[in-house]
């Protein structure tokens, strides 16, 4: 911090004059349903409403080295993250993990991260990464945590998991064994990789999911995919993103949660509200740093500060998300970085970062 | 003209008109090659080093009469013959032997800081000097008036005041008080180490188990990320704050969430920050995060200097680790004092083990001694 | 006499210059180029398959943090880098990664596998304009 910041400056900055960001949910005035005027939202089939919060803790990636050894800096990641998750003032009701547990998928690797992940005090339910997927088709998965895809309600919000890391039969099928198909669908930059998707089983379940709830319900969608089409050499891809969005047109406020490419993103697309959540592995480099080719990051987008590899938890974190009015506030937390709030602004019509939307930093630029 | 110039310049007329009682040498600190290896330092505008002002600051510092027994100073934690700490001390001691929950630091380049004390709490030498009057186990005044008291009718403060600020007794307020000891504090500054004639000189006065530690210290230690080197400055600190796992670990978590969520729930200003954790050891273990609030920095404390390391043990905020060779062997663990210990899940990312051979334990020991600055290498056995 | 010798060795050399001159044909180049591109490649393998080579010991590759060597940004070095505490080259800094998140043991700079990894980093970067000192 340079002397040159005033004295009542400094103060400002720190809790004694707190950001906002800080604060969840219950300390701001918003009343759920009520917009400016008074006009309350009533829709068919909806139940009590209240805002509330969830934790949201992804992409652990826990890596087996060898026999009952690990990579401590995946561990690492994922202790802090449920440690601190289990700090948070006024309580989650309930947490999600966004998807890529394991590495490679194996056995020992969805075990050892499922008990750091039991050291949670709320409940938890989880979604489905590639990196879960891919050794046995999610088969050691399902006896862990159940469905692939599933649907829930939650004081008058409907959540729906998908399993949007789906993709080709064909690319499925060529491979010689199910540990070959589970390394080439690892490597992040694999150019025998293959874009994610829905797929036609999920859509139409979607579909017969979807005409159950009212119009006006608030629809939150959790994927491990981006349910967007921003840099398919990554996979920052998801190959049926605008059927999905069709799907989800006619819903008055629809936000998509999606994991895979650790780092701060987010979006709006019609109707459709979208925000990623970080990685508490590690970070992933923003697709416009690979300068050979061309990419979609959302220009609504401010990235999250460049990362000191020196400090291994640098970019990344795990993140709150406020529900109120239905639609999403997510807060990341970002140990030796800096915290970030990014919140759908309703004069706008798209999340916004609460603090940096319209003066970035130095730090954001990424090249 | 430049600040730095500017404290060169400063430092000239003060080894001219030193005043024979002056308790403290101020003419060590003004040496040629002082500030070698030191960055400029920022002076504020409102509060220029003049002569009179640091000779009213040292004055002020060292009187015992600012507490309520009248028997605490700021020299009493700051000790300049012990590299202005009260080494050993595992942490202070204020009225009656009252201790606190910290290790006192040093007040040599506290200039160069970012912000003060082990939370920065504070942003700057004016304001730190505020808190320790009122802190009741440090000099346990009530308020600031027992010091106007004084100031205001002590006829040699009455003409020092009058000098250096141009106020009567009336108008002398705490905030001349506090800007006089931030100048003196200003002055109290410390390199032309050994480390520094070898690095940004090329003079051959390290030998080879030091240069071998330097070494260690920039790659296989991990050290120089928060113990900041640079090219042609090296301040041994990076201001920030970090969790590397001393103290902490030895609190429960359940008193860590009965804490943090106190914390999260209460708005405490900088004052009811400044009480509660010199109060509380356990209070104390919550570090930056009881200042923010922010979860992610839990435990963290700021980067200590290592200039004059040699001189100021034990280490750390809480003064737990005696020697050099203990702080070292808590890093190489990847954050913990003993091998048993639990290392808590807020550890900063980088902290790793570091599989260092006694060999290059030894090396990195012997390099951090070069760090003592040529005036004060007198002290160091 | 001598002046004799070399009048003659100037006259023969600007009629057949090309016998002392740096020449190379179109095929050379592309030889040459295939050359670079080995190195190139086995970088790239080092790069995703770093726990089979050994580059570390804990099974990390690099290219789980630096998909196609993004982040890398060769055209900045020299710079100063913090996590060195001073100004250094590439290889430097790749062998930072290597020690530290990669827990591994430092390559010799004139090693294949060091030239290989820069390679294939500055060739996944061509085109991007040099900006030596750019933190």
């Amino acid at each position: 911090m340079s002397a040159d910041i005033s004295r009542r400056k400094f103060l400002e900055r720190s809790a004694l004059g707190a950001a906002s960001a800080l604060f969840p949910i219950a300390m701001v005035n918003v009343v759920f349903g009520k917009k400016k005027g008074g006009e309350a939202t009533k829709s068919k089939g909806t139940r009590e409403k209240s805002d509330f919060t969830f934790a949201y803790i992804s992409d652990a990636h826990i890596q087996q080295i060898s026999g009952n050894k690990f990579v401590r800096n995946w561990d690492q990641g994922l202790k802090r993250a449920v440690a601190e998750a289990n700090l948070l003032v006024p309580k989650p009701d309930f947490v999600m993990f966004g998807g890529d547990l394991g590495q490679l998928g194996k056995k020992v690797e969805l075990d050892h991260g499922a008990e750091i992940m039991s050291a949670c005090k709320y409940k938890t339910r989880y979604v489905m990464g590639e990196h879960d997927y891919y050794l046995d088709m999610g088969a050691y998965w399902e006896k862990l945590f159940g469905s692939h895809y599933y649907s829930f309600d939650h004081k008058g919000v409907h959540f729906v998991v998908l399993n949007s890391v789906l993709t080709y039969d064909s690319w499925n099928n060529k491979w010689p064994s199910a540990e070959e198909r589970m390394n080439q669908m690892a490597g992040l930059d694999n150019p025998n990789g293959t874009p994610f998707m829905v797929g036609e089983a999920q859509r139409s379940w979607l579909k017969k999911d979807l005409a159950k709830v009212g119009r006006d319900t608030p629809v939150i969608v959790l994927s491990h995919s981006p349910i967007q089409k921003i840099y398919k050499g990554w996979n920052f891809w998801t190959e049926d993103a605008e059927q999905v969005q069709a799907l989800l047109k006619p819903f008055s406020k629809v936000n998509v949660i999606y994991g895979h490419v650790h780092q701060i993103q987010y979006n709006q697309i019609g109707n459709i509200s979208f925000n990623s959540v970080m990685a508490t592995s590690w970070p992933w480099p923003y697709p416009q740093t690979y300068a050979l080719v061309k990419s979609n990051l959302p220009v609504l987008t401010v990235p999250m500060n460049r990362a000191d590899p020196f400090f291994e938890r640098d970019a990344t974190g795990w993140q709150f998300i406020d529900v109120n009015s239905g639609k999403v506030a997510a807060t990341y937390l970002l140990p030796d970085n800096e915290n970030r709030t990014v919140k759908y602004s309703n004069k706008t019509g798209r999340p916004e970062d609460v603090k940096y939307q319209d003066k970035r930093t130095a730090a954001q630029e990424h090249y | 003209m430049n600040r730095y110039l500017f404290v060169l310049c400063i430092a000239a007329v003060l080894i001219a008109g030193i005043k024979p009682e002056a308790k403290f040498m101020i003419s060590e600190f003004l040496e040629k090659d002082s500030q070698l290896g030191l960055p400029p330092m920022k002076i504020p505008e409102d509060n220029p080093i003049t002569k009179d002002k640091v000779l009213l600051g040292e004055k002020l510092f060292m009187d015992e009469r600012f507490s309520s027994t009248g028997k605490v100073s700021c020299s009493t934690c700051h000790l300049p013959e012990k590299a202005f700490t009260d080494s050993p001390l595992k942490v202070s001691e204020g009225i009656d032997k009252l201790k606190g929950t910290r290790n006192a630091p040093t007040v040599i380049n506290a200039a160069f800081n970012r912000s003060q004390f082990w939370d920065g709490r504070s942003p700057d030498l004016e304001d730190q000097a505020l808190h320790p009057f009122l802190n009741p186990v440090e000099m346990g005044l009530p308020n600031h008036e027992p010091i106007l008291k004084i100031v205001r009718s002590d006829p040699g403060y009455v003409n020092q005041f009058k000098k250096v600020f141009d106020v009567s007794p009336p108008q002398i307020t705490i905030r001349h008080v506090v800007k006089a000891i931030a100048a003196f504090e200003r002055v109290i500054i410390s390199s032309n180490s050994r480390f520094d004639r070898w690095y940004f000189r090329g003079e051959n006065v390290l030998n080879d188990k030091e240069k071998q530690g330097f070494e260690l210290f920039t790659i296989k230690g991990r050290c120089v990320s928060c113990h900041v080197i640079e090219h042609t400055t090296a301040l041994f600190t990076d201001g920030k704050f970090h969790n590397v796992g001393v103290g902490i670990n030895n609190v429960s978590d359940e008193d860590v969430a009965r804490l943090s969520a106190e914390f999260l729930k209460t708005m405490y200003n900088q004052s009811d920050v400044d009480l509660k954790v010199l109060a509380d050891s356990k209070t104390s273990e919550l570090g930056r995060f009881a200042v923010t609030r922010n979860v992610t920095e839990l435990g963290s404390f700021k980067t200590p200097t290592l200039r004059n390391i040699a001189l100021t043990a034990p280490y750390m905020h809480d003064g737990s680790q005696k020697t050099l060779e203990e702080v070292i062997d808590h890093y190489n663990r990847g954050g913990a004092s003993s091998d048993k210990e639990k290392i808590n899940p807020y550890l900063s990312g980088g902290i790793k083990p570091l599989n260092l051979t006694d060999e290059e334990k030894a090396a990195l020991v012997a390099f951090m001694k070069t760090l003592t600055g040529k005036n004060f290498e007198k002290f160091q056995k | 006499m001598s002046k004799k010798i070399t009048t003659i060795f100037a006259v023969m050399t600007l009629a057949f210059g090309f016998i002392y001159a740096d020449t190379f044909t179109k095929e050379d180049i592309l030889r040459w180029q295939k050359e670079f591109d080995a190195a190139a490649k086995y970088g790239r393998q080092l790069w995703e398959n770093s726990a089979e080579y050994k580059l570390g010991t804990n099974n990390v590759a690099c290219a789980q943090c630096h998909p196609n060597a993004a982040n890398t940004h060769p055209e900045t070095y020299p710079k100063f880098q913090k996590q060195l505490g001073r100004v250094v080259s590439l290889a430097d800094m790749v062998n930072w990664c290597i020690i530290n998140p990669l827990e591994g043991k430092p390559l010799k700079l004139d090693s294949k596998e060091m030239i290989a990894l820069l390679s294939y980093i500055h060739s996944e970067r061509r085109g991007v304009k040099l900006a030596p000192g750019k933190h």
